[in-house]
């Protein structure tokens, strides 16, 4: 009854705005076009909240594409779960002239289900709908209705999100009960319209011929330069469960409360852990033997159901099992470490995604559970999805970001700690022997640390073929044939890897005549610098911080002597530092690189800095060194 | 050792060796449930030694019942497989899924009895955890298919996984596959299949690996029925067996990973029910070819109308050659109709006019209607089934449902066009890269098998005119030259582009100091010819100088940097679609004053049949330098024997490439 009352006034309210509009792509202001491929016309969505746990959304979008790259955009795509459904859905095609060439039916949408990639089961839904057109420019436009029964995050309101295309106008409307309180989080200088009316609160912001931007290298996004609001509600109603939500500790403490009671684990269960740590002396060794326990008895599946992507699964039933999602294995380390008289926090954490903003608490923040684990002044943070990564290692997607610890008082915000270009090291040492043929004889020994560990962890494990294909494409430099090779993790609760490799290369020396050509930094060479760009609008981002050292010792064919060897380079910028320096001793030219690269943002003026910082790298590391025949 | 055990555990492997001769011996059952501690030391050989999982056995077993509901026959597929979880790497074995259809009506897929169990070996103990049932979930993916999700407990390093199902189906045109390989090793796989007198299936092994047929012979069978009660009958009963099979593994240069894997694949020829007609569904391609005219998707649609009539009509109507009829529908199709990025051999609409309206379709539906419209102006045109690279090679008898592909094949006077408007690049006698897998099937009058092959290779010339400068920059003109399938894509790279300064940005983002003062391009819309580039340039960063020597690489950024081929030893065919031809010519005026200290070597290299080959001539007069580098891969196809020359081949291109020219300041 309700949903039919609510498709009435709907109705009404869009006819009125239909027959206003005029979709004829002529009419479409040139300064819009400019860098566009294409151009939302309109896209209203008007969000009304009966309730916490009940909304309608109704939305319209209407969008001009211009040339194949904006094809994308003439596309519907809304996703549902068994607490939302989809309908009223409509979609149109209109020639450049603005008019109606088709009508599409509720059989050309694609219903499909929508399961991440790394979960097994979820209950997400997608409809879905392509349009296509063979001319140039064409129409789409498309409305629908969706309605929540229990809801956790409200519509946010981004309507230039993205390069390359530009907006005429765009709308948002929220409406809530009189007196019923929303968080707000939004651009500088957006103007909120809220009106009282019927007892309803009407909050609105607009935003009209919005121009394109220029897709631009690392850049950090538009949010500095375009309009958007994010909202989220002081309390809700999911899966038949309410919560408050005014603040971070609100959401710490429904998260608590969902997984409380889930934290005993079974006699036998209790047995074996007390066996396992009875040699343990001080809280980091029980640590580090239950964690150790936890990754060689357990392997991470993901089943996501409504509450259920919130409330973990019973330390019991993960220990009957021996799987679980993140939220399941964190708690199940928190019971076992419980125990042995260690307390943990859950903590919610966004992993690859920004920190949690302090003042805004919401549910779309995060992704993520992990364990924390005071240990006096320090904090044991664990992983407990990995199998493999060393205990207490913060990786590179949950390093140096806001999380919520998941606490009995409630949610506390804390800080990961952040991985230092220094930690992120790799340092080789090569011995290079040089023959007349211009082929040489190479050892390798190369350390990697931290996030330069963790990209190349996989490889530990994997089967010597593929070991083997990873080294030669590594050093494609070279070409190497591999005489022996080995890979290695001297300690498995440390974040590094050794790798040992002797091989022959051919080609090394370029020679002609008396003279032969050698460039001295043959394995960890820049191969490209980025285009420079005028007018640079957005900032960008250096997202991985790394340090490199390279030396390599060369030894020289017998029978040639150093003609000439370049001189030592440096360069130093807010970007990073770059050193080489080259000498000679005993008949053999010793090589040396340090590269020392900052992760940080910085301003779009900087670029072309950057760009030049790049450049210098390029060149300077392809500096040969000249050999000639002792004649 | 290894060897011992695996005897012991499958005496079968013994009879198979032996083959018929013994095929009286009872084979031992492999029981569910029943894991035996021996079988925790089981280990690959050789390359798969470190394999993260091996294969303990697959059994399966194939047959026919009546579905109760339907009266009509099933497909009863049984299967029963044990991995051993060596390391972490393949705990993934432990998710098990099956993809099921359902189509509108009563047919469908259903999974039942499935049993899955784990095992760990406990202080010599096997301790067995069975699946929960809150272990198993349903995704409904679509309107036409499900899939089955189940994940085992207690999965360790040094754990077995076994699963037993069933699965039964009511769709019997093709059967589910048996793959004997896998991404792991396999020690035993073992497929039975009953197929009832009434019906005849093809047989499609696939593979480099051995398949045994160890059992083929005629066996009682009864069927019940409904209402009649058992029914006696006959069936053909085959057991083929697998032992000892490797992993397979990708490489590059590839078709589809399954037409290296051993595995066997079913299609229905003919039934021949009792007090029915013997009908032949797919038995040879006379029959084939007409059920595929009178198909409603294919035929059907194809047909002339009304429709097709008004537009060839206009079309044609100034032509008086069949070549430029030929080529004017082409376009036409091409220009208004867009490829939906699907391919089909059936189309999915009911007739030309409706597909024609939406102007957009699948493969079938856009080269059928070409067919309509060329069949409409009295051309003498044929549809040309094909299986596109990723769908694998066609094993190239009668099975119609490894084909996944169509495009036309056209006659005017002597000359045969191949046909593909799904591609806005495409012209006569220019298919897309994907349908490249050496034969197609002209179905039509004059049916049979045509070749695929590029008619010609892929060519591409860049020639740079420059002038060195005493400041270390190079200046002067590229042309660029694209033509067969480099000219499509270089067609398509500049399409894609929103407008040519961001086709150029793209083009110059490789080639690090390039600067383009001036841009011409030529015959772009005329697909036929070869694409022409014409650019001023200046080249900053490229040349370099070490005391009083100045040098650079002459090949600028054109060399090729690696070796395609890494891996030491390749098993399968390296298959490059179509045969290609690279050209640079490059010459540089130097300025008085400088001397040539050293020159690269002329110097040629080629394949035995010359099936490949790369000269680099170096030439000097005037102050002037002039070099020629060609590869040219001849053939698209090399055998496995091939690959080391290849291989060497492509070694000396990537160091004679990277050789220096140094000129010495007097």
């Amino acid at each position: 009854m309700i949903r039919k009352l609510i498709t009435a006034i709907l109705t009404t309210c869009f006819v009125t705005a239909a027959s206003a509009q005029d979709y004829d792509a002529g009419k479409i202001a040139g300064n819009l076009q400019e860098k566009a491929s294409y151009i939302v016309r309109m896209d209203d969505t008007r969000f009304e909240v009966k309730g916490p746990g009940n909304a309608v959304q109704t939305t319209k979008y209407v969008v001009t594409v211009l040339n194949k790259n904006g094809d994308h955009a003439a596309a519907f795509t809304e996703f549902y779960d068994r607490s939302s459904s989809i309908y009223n859905l409509k979609a149109t095609l209109y020639d450049a002239w603005g008019k109606k060439t088709k009508e599409y039916k509720s059989s050309d949408f694609i219903d499909q289900s929508a399961i991440s990639s790394y979960s097994l089961y979820e209950d997400y839904r997608v409809k879905h709908l392509a349009a296509s057109n063979q001319s140039y420019p064409y129409t789409f436009e498309y409305s629908f209705s969706k309605s929540f029964d229990g809801l956790l995050n409200y519509p946010s309101w981004n309507p230039l999100a993205d390069f390359g295309f530009a907006v005429e106008r765009s709308s948002y409307e929220l409406i809530v009960p009189e007196g019923f309180r929303v968080k707000m989080l939004k651009s500088n200088n957006l103007q909120t319209d809220s009106t009282l009316k019927d007892h309803k609160m009407h909050y609105r912001w607009t935003a009209s011929n919005l121009a394109a931007y220029e897709d631009e290298p690392f850049s950090t996004g538009l949010n500095q330069l375009t309009p958007w609001v994010q909202v989220s509600p002081n309390k809700f109603v999911y899966d038949r469960s309410e919560g408050k939500l005014g603040n971070w500790n609100d959401l710490g403490k429904w998260i608590f409360d969902l997984s409380s009671g889930g934290d005993k684990l079974s006699p036998e269960k209790a047995k074996l852990v007390h066996e396992l740590t009875k040699d343990c002396v001080t809280p980091a060794q029980k640590v580090a033997v239950l964690y150790n326990h936890l990754q060689q008895s357990t392997r991470y599946v993901s089943v996501q159901l409504g509450i259920g992507g919130f409330r973990p699964i019973a330390a019991e039933k993960v220990s009957q099992v021996s799987y679980g999602d993140c939220k399941a294995l964190s708690n199940y380390m928190k019971a076992m470490l419980q125990e042995v008289g260690i307390s943990s926090q859950l903590v919610v954490i966004g992993a690859g995604m920004p920190s949690l903003k302090k003042d805004f608490a919401s549910f779309n923040q995060a992704n993520h559970m992990i364990l924390s684990v005071p240990m006096g002044k320090d904090t044991t943070w664990l992983e407990c999805t990995s199998q493999r990564t060393p205990g207490g290692y913060v990786s590179q997607s949950i390093a140096n970001r806001t999380v919520l610890l998941v606490t009995e008082k409630g949610g506390v915000l804390a800080r990961t700690p952040a991985l230092t270009p220094q930690k992120n090291y790799q340092r080789r040492q090569a011995e290079v022997v040089l023959h007349e043929d211009g082929n040489a004889d190479i050892m390798i020994n190369t350390t990697f640390g931290a996030a330069q560990y963790e990209g190349n962890m996989e490889m530990l494990s994997s089967e010597p073929s593929e070991q083997r294909k990873y080294l030669i494409e590594s050093y494609s430099t070279i070409s190497p044939e591999i005489i022996s090779y080995a890979l290695r993790q001297p300690d498995r609760t440390k974040a590094e890897m050794q790798e040992e490799l002797k091989v022959k290369a051919s080609k090394i020396l370029t020679s002609g005549g008396d003279k032969a050509f050698l460039t001295l930094n043959l394995l960890n060479r820049r191969e490209s610098v980025p285009a420079s760009v005028e007018n640079r609008k957005t900032p960008f981002a250096l997202p991985f911080g790394f340090q490199d050292d390279d030396e390599l010792t060369f030894t020289l064919p017998k029978g040639y002597k150093v003609e000439f060897l370049p001189k030592p380079v440096s360069h130093e910028s807010e970007f990073g530092k770059y050193e080489i320096n080259m000498s000679e001793k005993e008949g053999k030219i010793i090589y040396r690189r340090r590269l020392l690269i900052n992760d940080r943002t910085f301003g779009p003026d900087r670029y072309n800095a950057l760009v030049d910082f790049y450049k210098k790298i390029y060149q300077a590391d392809k500096v040969k060194a000249v050999l000639a025949k002792i004649s | 050792m290894h060897l011992k055990f695996i005897l012991a555990l499958l005496p079968l492997a013994i009879a198979s060796a032996v083959g018929f001769a013994q095929s009286q011996t009872t084979p031992k059952t492999f029981k569910f449930g029943k894991v035996d501690p021996a079988e925790f030391n089981v280990r690959a050989a050789g390359a798969d030694s470190a394999a993260a999982a091996i294969k303990i056995f697959d059994i399966g077993n194939g047959y026919f019942e009546i579905n109760s509901l339907t009266g009509g026959f099933a497909f009863v597929y049984e299967r029963h497989f044990r991995y051993k979880i060596n390391n972490k790497n393949a705990y993934d074995l432990a998710n098990f899924e099956i993809s099921l259809f359902r189509g509108s009506g009563t047919s469908k897929e259903t999974v039942d009895n499935l049993e899955a169990a784990t095992y760990n070996l406990e202080n010599g103990k096997v301790v067995a955890v069975k699946m929960a049932k809150d272990a198993r979930f349903t995704e409904n993916v679509d309107r036409f298919r499900s899939i089955k999700k189940y994940t085992l407990p207690n999965v360790k390093e040094g754990s077995i996984i076994e699963y037993k199902l069933r699965i039964k189906s009511d769709y019997i045109f093709t059967l589910r596959d048996w793959s004997f390989q896998g991404s792991y090793p396999t020690l035993y796989s073992e497929y039975s299949i009953s197929i009832p007198e009434y019906f005849r299936y093809k047989v499609n092994p696939t593979g480099f690996f051995p398949i045994q047929v160890v059992k083929n012979e005629s066996v009682n069978a009864s069927y019940y029925i409904s209402g009649a009660g058992s029914v006696g009958t006959t069936a053909l009963f085959t057991k083929y067996v697998v032992e000892n099979a490797p992993a397979v593994k990708d490489e590059s240069f590839i078709t589809a990973l399954s037409d290296y894997t051993a595995k066997i694949e079913f299609e229905l020829l003919s039934t021949n029910f009792p007090g029915e007609f013997y009908r032949d569904y797919t038995g040879n391609w006379g029959k084939i070819i007409a059920d595929l005219y009178a198909d409603e998707s294919f035929g059907g649609y194809a047909k002339k109308s009304g429709f097709t009539r008004s537009i060839v009509t206009e079309l044609i109507k100034n032509d008086t050659a069949d070549k430029d009829r030929i080529r004017h529908i082409f376009n036409y199709v091409q220009k208004n109709m867009k490829w939906n990025g699907s391919h089909q051999m059936y189309s999915s609409f009911t007739n030309v006019k409706s597909a024609m309206e939406k102007k957009t379709g699948n493969s079938a539906d856009i080269n059928l209607a070409l067919l309509a419209l060329l069949s409409e102006a009295k051309i003498e045109a044929s549809p040309v089934l094909l299986s596109t690279r990723p769908n694998g090679a066609h094993p190239g008898y009668p099975m119609l449902s490894k084909f996944d592909n169509i495009v036309i094949e056209a006659v005017a006077g002597k000359e045969t066009y191949l046909l593909d408007a799904t591609g806005p690049e495409n012209y006569p006698g220019m298919i897309g890269a994907v349908s490249l897998n050496h034969t197609g099937l002209r179905v039509g009058s004059s049916a049979g098998w045509i070749s695929l092959e590029a008619s010609s290779p892929a060519r591409k010339t860049y020639m740079y005119n420059l002038t060195l400068g005493t400041d270390n920059k190079l200046s002067g003109t590229l042309f660029h030259y694209n033509s067969g399938h480099s000219g499509v894509s270089r067609r398509t790279g500049y399409r894609k582009a929103a407008n040519e300064a961001d086709f150029l940005k793209s083009f110059k983002s490789e080639k690090p100091g390039l600067n383009i003062l001036k841009y011409k391009v030529d015959a772009l819309d005329n697909l036929h010819e070869t694409l022409i580039e014409t650019m001023d340039i200046t080249i900053d960063e490229q040349v370099e100088e070490a005391g009083n020597l100045v040098y650079f690489n002459p090949l600028l950024f054109e060399r090729t940097k690696e070796n395609p081929f890494k891996l030491e030893e390749r098993k399968f065919p390296v298959d490059f679609a179509y045969p290609s031809e690279e050209v640079y010519k490059i010459m540089v005026s130097y300025p008085v004053g400088y001397k040539i200290e050293k020159t690269p070597k002329s110097e040629i290299f080629k394949l035995k049949d010359n099936s490949a080959a790369f000269t680099f001539i170096f030439n000097e007069q005037d102050n002037q330098i002039l070099i020629t580098s060609k590869i040219a891969i001849n053939k698209s196809l090399f055998s496995p024997e091939e690959y080391h020359d290849l291989k060497e081949l492509f070694k000396n291109i990537v160091s004679k490439q990277a050789e220096q020219i140094v000129f010495k300041k007097i």
